[in-house]
């Protein structure tokens, strides 16, 4: 089973350089912005929104906590396309080759699940690194918060890698656009049913202090409550193998 | 002797082909011919065999032992190859063995370098920028650098020179000294199979249509030649298949040695295993 992690991560090498300028990238942007927020431009910009548009300290301290998510979910969002593996199996027709190894149909699903989670284990690891240095930087977010919202973008990445290995299975090869537009579309419509309230608060706030409310809300969820996703993650990805176990089986050679 | 392979009555059907009905058994330390033009269910037998598909009815053994709930181990003594690479483009010698390793239990990285060596293939060259006769050579290294017992090859040497086709034969002929090796070779090439096989299984339309030692249907069938008004004179118990010949009929008979007693004026040669293949196929048309 090794041997197939091996050739799965082979699959990602180009994944993997991508990766490694996008975490250099984000590390500088991310410190650029921190420094400026608190010597430079970004610092003034800041209270010249807190002085002319009314905007408070917390608001501005939201809006940076966003911008900082982003730099943070943009190394996970690199590493978490299983989709690939997919395409370079289906290009080469490995599925012939896969099915002649002395490897069970299970071990060799759980091979790709464990792909994608040491692909995680690697990109929190680095974050882990990123995050250290920034608490130190700045005292917009501190590192247990940093902490909650990298381990909620990496909680939410794996529920779409989860998706995503499950619909290539159902649809095959050959269709993983399809895997990942369904599995985001799915993601959206599930985040949106759980969060009605308040995404109905966001988009037909009457005053910006709504609105803002309605941000504050998901910033301190990621912050906080980021177990809530950690543990849907793990939901997703136990009931994706088992349903991807199910689907192999009965579409034996796909594989 | 025992036997290595056995199908006991394996049917497998799809919207518009059936496996009818499939039963054959390969003996250990036997090369096991398994003839059929395209699509007569070749690669779907093999497909069966390693369990890489689920049959609807019938039994498979492999080394004596059921393949349900089995196959993942008994493949680790199954060197596979098949009419295409299924390796990554970007994947080279080393990056195979690397993978390899990590999967099979006897993987024998000495046994795979030495085999690219005298294959001539680079170990760092991407297997993406092969020929086809050295992708299959690269195939044919991987089958054979984990101590397989049993090679089971569908359409191996399709589609390559005759220079890299001999090659290959010669190292099937090296691994076969080994008394435990066993191989199963699916080609319609029949050439290649007259050469190395002491079994054959002939499959047509899904259904097996003869089966056996080479040499004894190779002395058996005769291909018997005469005018079209003796035919009716001709027992129809001998006759498999009637094809017009050059100067009136061929006919394809099931007992060599018993029609030169029967019908002493009558020419009747020696038949090659395409000759046959090309009866029986024709047979079953009608």
């Amino acid at each position: 089973m090794k041997g197939l992690i091996i050739k799965d991560l082979m699959c990602l090498r180009k994944q993997l350089v991508i990766y490694l300028y996008v975490v250099v990238s984000a590390l500088i942007l991310s410190v650029m912005f921190v420094l400026s927020a608190k010597y430079g431009n970004i610092a003034l910009g800041g209270q010249e929104m807190m002085q002319e548009n009314g905007m408070t300290y917390t608001d501005i301290k939201n809006l940076s906590t966003w911008v900082l998510g982003i730099f943070l979910l943009l190394p996970i969002a690199t590493v978490s396309d299983a989709a690939t593996i997919f395409i370079e199996d289906g290009k080469a027709g490995f599925s012939m080759v896969s099915a002649s190894l002395p490897l069970s149909v299970k071990q060799r699903i759980l091979a790709k699940y464990l792909t994608v989670l040491t692909m995680f284990g690697i990109s929190v690891a680095t974050e882990i690194v990123i995050i250290t240095v920034l608490s130190v930087l700045t005292d917009i977010v501190s590192f247990t918060q940093f902490f909650g919202m990298m381990f909620s973008c990496a909680s939410l990445m794996s529920i779409y890698s989860a998706l995503v290995i499950v619909f290539c299975f159902l649809y095959g090869h050959g269709k993983e656009d399809f895997a990942i537009i369904s599995s985001v579309a799915l993601m959206v419509f599930t985040a949106v049913l759980c969060n009605i309230r308040s995404f109905k608060q966001l988009f037909l706030a009457q005053s910006d202090t709504q609105s803002v409310q309605a941000f504050d809300a998901f910033i301190k969820f990621f912050q906080q409550k980021f177990y809530i996703l950690f543990f849907f993650a793990i939901l997703t990805m136990a009931v994706s193998y088992v349903v991807s176990v199910w689907i192999a089986g009965r579409k034996r050679g796909v594989i | 002797m025992q036997n290595v392979i056995e199908l006991k009555h394996v049917t497998k059907e799809y919207g518009d082909f059936k496996l009818d009905d499939v039963s054959f058994s390969v003996p250990e330390g036997s090369v096991c011919g398994f003839i059929g033009q395209n699509g007569a269910g070749k690669t779907t037998t093999i497909k069966l065999l390693l369990d890489v598909i689920g049959m609807d009815s019938g039994e498979i053994y492999l080394f004596g032992q059921n393949i349900q709930n089995n196959s993942a181990t008994l493949r680790e003594d199954i060197g596979v190859v098949f009419d295409e690479m299924g390796f990554h483009e970007f994947m080279t010698g080393r990056d195979i063995n690397i993978m390899m390793k990590n999967i099979y239990k006897n993987w024998d990285e000495n046994v795979f370098f030495e085999y690219l060596k005298r294959f001539s293939l680079p170990s760092k060259k991407r297997c993406g920028d092969f020929s086809r006769g050295m992708r299959m050579k690269l195939q044919i290294a991987v089958a054979l650098s984990h101590h397989a017992k049993l090679l089971v090859m569908d359409e191996p040497t399709s589609g390559l020179d005759p220079i890299v086709r001999n090659e290959m034969l010669q190292i099937f002929r090296e691994f076969v000294v080994e008394e435990d090796h066993t191989i199963l070779l699916s080609s319609h090439i029949t050439g290649d199979l007259e050469k190395l096989a002491d079994e054959v299984v002939f499959i047509n339309g899904g259904k097996i249509i003869l089966s056996g030692n080479k040499d004894e249907i190779l002395e058996k069938h005769g291909l018997l030649k005469c005018k079209k008004q003796e035919l009716s004179s001709i027992d129809a118990s001998h006759i498999v298949s009637v094809q017009p010949g050059t100067f009136g009929v061929e006919v394809l008979v099931r007992d060599r040695q018993a029609c030169k007693r029967q019908y002493p004026d009558m020419l009747i040669e020696p038949v090659s295993l395409e000759e046959i293949m090309l009866f029986y196929v024709n047979r079953e048309a009608r």
